[in-house]
């Protein structure tokens, strides 16, 4: 489903625009359709920054190595064109648009989703009798329907708000940017259980994650372990655990070494 | 009548001593108003035209067709009998003094040379009355079509009288239909009773080729609430003040602008002012402005305290949104204070669009043009909100182009 080849990517240096700064230093990956992955690292090892080059973020540049989405160039795709080939990227801060309706906002995203893929369009009462039934799920009050887009939600009501837009959009392949940081343990569930509900043997997630904790609620196929712009060690669920007991100083030692 | 003569004439002398304002003048800085912007013939009356298309907001509808009232094509039926209503030419017959008393009101003709040039021009336009304690809920909605004619001129003329405990809703419109390189010089009186409410709506949809002048003057007497709110998209030049006198105490302003400008070498200037002459008021000024292409938008809002005047809150903040590295803005927000138990704020800002809020748009699969009307619309949507009545809320959202679903 995922391929990602040496893939290299800077960001602009925040002091002198003019210069940039290398985040990722050859990732190679391949996510199978069904599994579920989970990344792994301290802070600025570059997770973000992958999940944001997926999604096709204009600020980063990419500067070496490819990723391809079901054999498709994702890095020559608009990002509004990644959406529709499947990608779903679940953001770490979601952005708040004030007087941009979430209602409306979900529903011309669904509709232009659905345009792409010749399905019919939903008219207002599908969406919401859909879009009703997807909230239970992630157990978010339809208040939030009503609301501008992330405006004045809690840490935790812009998640869910991610989770749901997830739910409604059915994508092929989701990736979780640090969604459970700064959620209490009901909101975790929620999150969890959101995901959970969308795995089948076709669609797949990279889960972005500093703790383990998350890893508890959706079980992954395989754990990569991000440092310095690179995957230095993969292994299965328990690799996890590993990391939650010892942190991640010894593996940047054995990768060194 | 000799004093109205003797006035016309003598403002006529007025206007051509001082001349077009040049940007010299501290009204004028940003804006050159062109003297082939004002051609010397009047526009003609032409009763041939279908106005549905302009008659979903309110049942009353009172036509000017290229400057003169059209009884034809006005409808009427729905009018309160409480209400006074005719137009100026009738009401210099019957109503002199009270007409007399707003036209010979001193004003700065440096700062509003266009409003003494409407007093020596002056065509046509509204007198409203309306009594003590009468609530008029339904909108009177005057409409001034421009059509079937080129290089003319029309400066419409409108007293609104609000006696205390009253309450009205006017929606002002202009637009044109096959009109190139007219010139309209407007000026709006408002008087506002005890305790009156008065709610005024100008939409400025005139053609691309047009030059726009309005004054709006207000004056508020104790614990009036005066709202408007002006709407500019097209022509080539537009130039509109609102000046507020709050000569009572406890009066309420709030004023309202949004100016959508898509084109090259349009032009946008408002002009807002507030006088607290009295205690206890408050006054608000929104105005926001998107501008694309090679257009430029000027705004300048003041608001100036009084020696003496107490408890006054007031608030000022103009926002504009730039679409293109072409288009400017001058925006000029101005406090002047000589009383100290005052609240006042203000703020300016000029950006572009968010590039994180459209990236999380693009990134839902929702389409680029999509994306931008979205958060264009978002924008300008304060001041939409701003709009108590859905009917009218709704016709300016459909009439500025910004209607969804």
């Amino acid at each position: 489903m995922l391929q990602i080849k040496n893939l290299h990517a800077s960001i602009p240096d925040e002091k002198q625009k003019t210069k940039y700064k290398n985040i990722l230093r050859g990732v190679n990956l391949q996510v199978n359709p069904g599994e579920v992955h989970a990344i792994m690292g301290p802070n600025g090892s570059g997770k973000s920054t992958l999940a944001n080059v997926l999604a096709g973020h204009e600020d980063y540049q990419v500067t070496e190595g490819g990723a391809f989405l079901d054999n498709q160039n994702l890095l020559t795709m608009e990002p509004e064109v990644r959406a529709t080939a499947g990608l779903f990227l679940a953001f770490q801060y979601p952005v708040e648009i004030p007087g941009v309706n979430n209602m409306y906002f979900i529903r011309s995203a669904l509709n232009s989703i659905r345009k792409q893929r010749n399905l019919p369009l939903l008219d207002a009462m599908d969406f919401l009798t859909l879009v009703k039934a997807k909230m239970k799920e992630v157990d978010m009050d339809e208040k939030f329907l009503h609301r501008a887009v992330n405006e004045g939600f809690s840490g935790g009501e812009k998640k869910r708000n991610e989770v749901l837009q997830m739910l409604m959009l059915e994508p092929r392949l989701a990736i979780l940017d640090e969604t459970d940081s700064g959620l209490d343990v009901d909101a975790l569930q929620a999150v969890a259980k959101g995901v959970n509900s969308l795995r089948d043997s076709q669609r797949s997630f990279i889960v972005v994650t500093h703790y383990q904790r998350l890893l508890n609620y959706i079980i992954p196929d395989v754990v990569h372990v991000m440092v310095h712009g690179q995957i230095i060690k993969s292994g299965g669920k328990e690799l996890a655990l590993e990391i939650e007991e010892r942190g991640y100083a010894w593996l940047e030692k054995e990768a060194q070494g | 009548m000799n004093w109205l003569m003797d006035f016309r004439t003598q403002q006529l002398k007025q206007f051509n001593e001082n001349g077009l304002p040049t940007r010299k003048n501290e009204w004028w800085k940003y804006t050159d108003i062109q003297k082939n912007a004002i051609p010397d013939n009047a526009g003609i009356l032409k009763e041939s035209l279908d106005v549905s298309e302009w008659s979903a907001v309110s049942d009353i509808l009172i036509v000017f067709v290229n400057g003169h009232f059209s009884a034809k094509l006005s409808e009427m039926k729905a009018f309160p009998k409480e209400v006074i209503a005719c137009t100026i030419n009738d009401a210099l017959k019957t109503k002199e003094d009270k007409i007399k008393s707003c036209l010979l009101r001193e004003r700065n003709e440096k700062q509003f040379p266009f409003a003494t040039l409407n007093s020596a021009m002056m065509t046509d336009g509204l007198f409203l009355e309306i009594p003590k304690n009468v609530k008029c809920i339904t909108p009177i909605h005057l409409l001034f079509i421009h059509t079937d004619q080129t290089d003319f001129s029309t400066s419409p003329h409108h007293i609104i009288l609000a006696n205390p405990n009253s309450q009205l809703t006017v929606i002002e419109e202009h637009v044109a239909k096959n009109a190139q390189r007219y010139f309209t010089n407007t000026v709006t009186e408002i008087h506002a009773g005890e305790n009156a409410r008065i709610d005024y709506y100008k939409i400025q949809d005139d053609d691309l080729t047009a030059t726009h002048v309005g004054n709006v003057f207000v004056e508020q007497h104790k614990d009036s609430c005066v709202k408007t709110f002006t709407f500019s998209k097209n022509s080539r030049l537009t130039r509109e003040d609102v000046s507020v006198w709050q000569k009572q105490d406890g009066a309420e302003t709030s004023l309202h602008g949004l100016y959508v400008l898509s084109h090259d070498q349009q032009h946008v200037d408002h002009h807002v002012h507030v006088d607290h002459l009295a205690s206890f008021g408050t006054s608000s000024m929104l105005y926001k402005g998107i501008l694309d292409k090679k257009s430029r938008g000027v705004f300048n809002g003041k608001v100036h305290v009084h020696p003496a005047i107490k408890q006054i809150n007031a608030h000022q903040e103009n926002h504009n949104l730039l679409l293109s590295n072409d288009a400017e803005m001058n925006s000029k927000p101005e406090l002047e204070i000589y009383a100290e138990d005052v609240k006042c704020t203000h703020g300016a800002t000029i950006g572009q669009l968010d590039d994180e809020a459209l990236f999380y748009l693009l990134s839902r699969g929702i389409e680029k043009n999509e994306a931008h009307r979205m958060l264009v619309h978002a924008f300008s949507e304060e001041v939409y909100d701003k709009i108590e009545d859905e009917t009218i809320r709704l016709y300016i959202q459909q009439r500025m182009n910004h209607y969804e679903e």
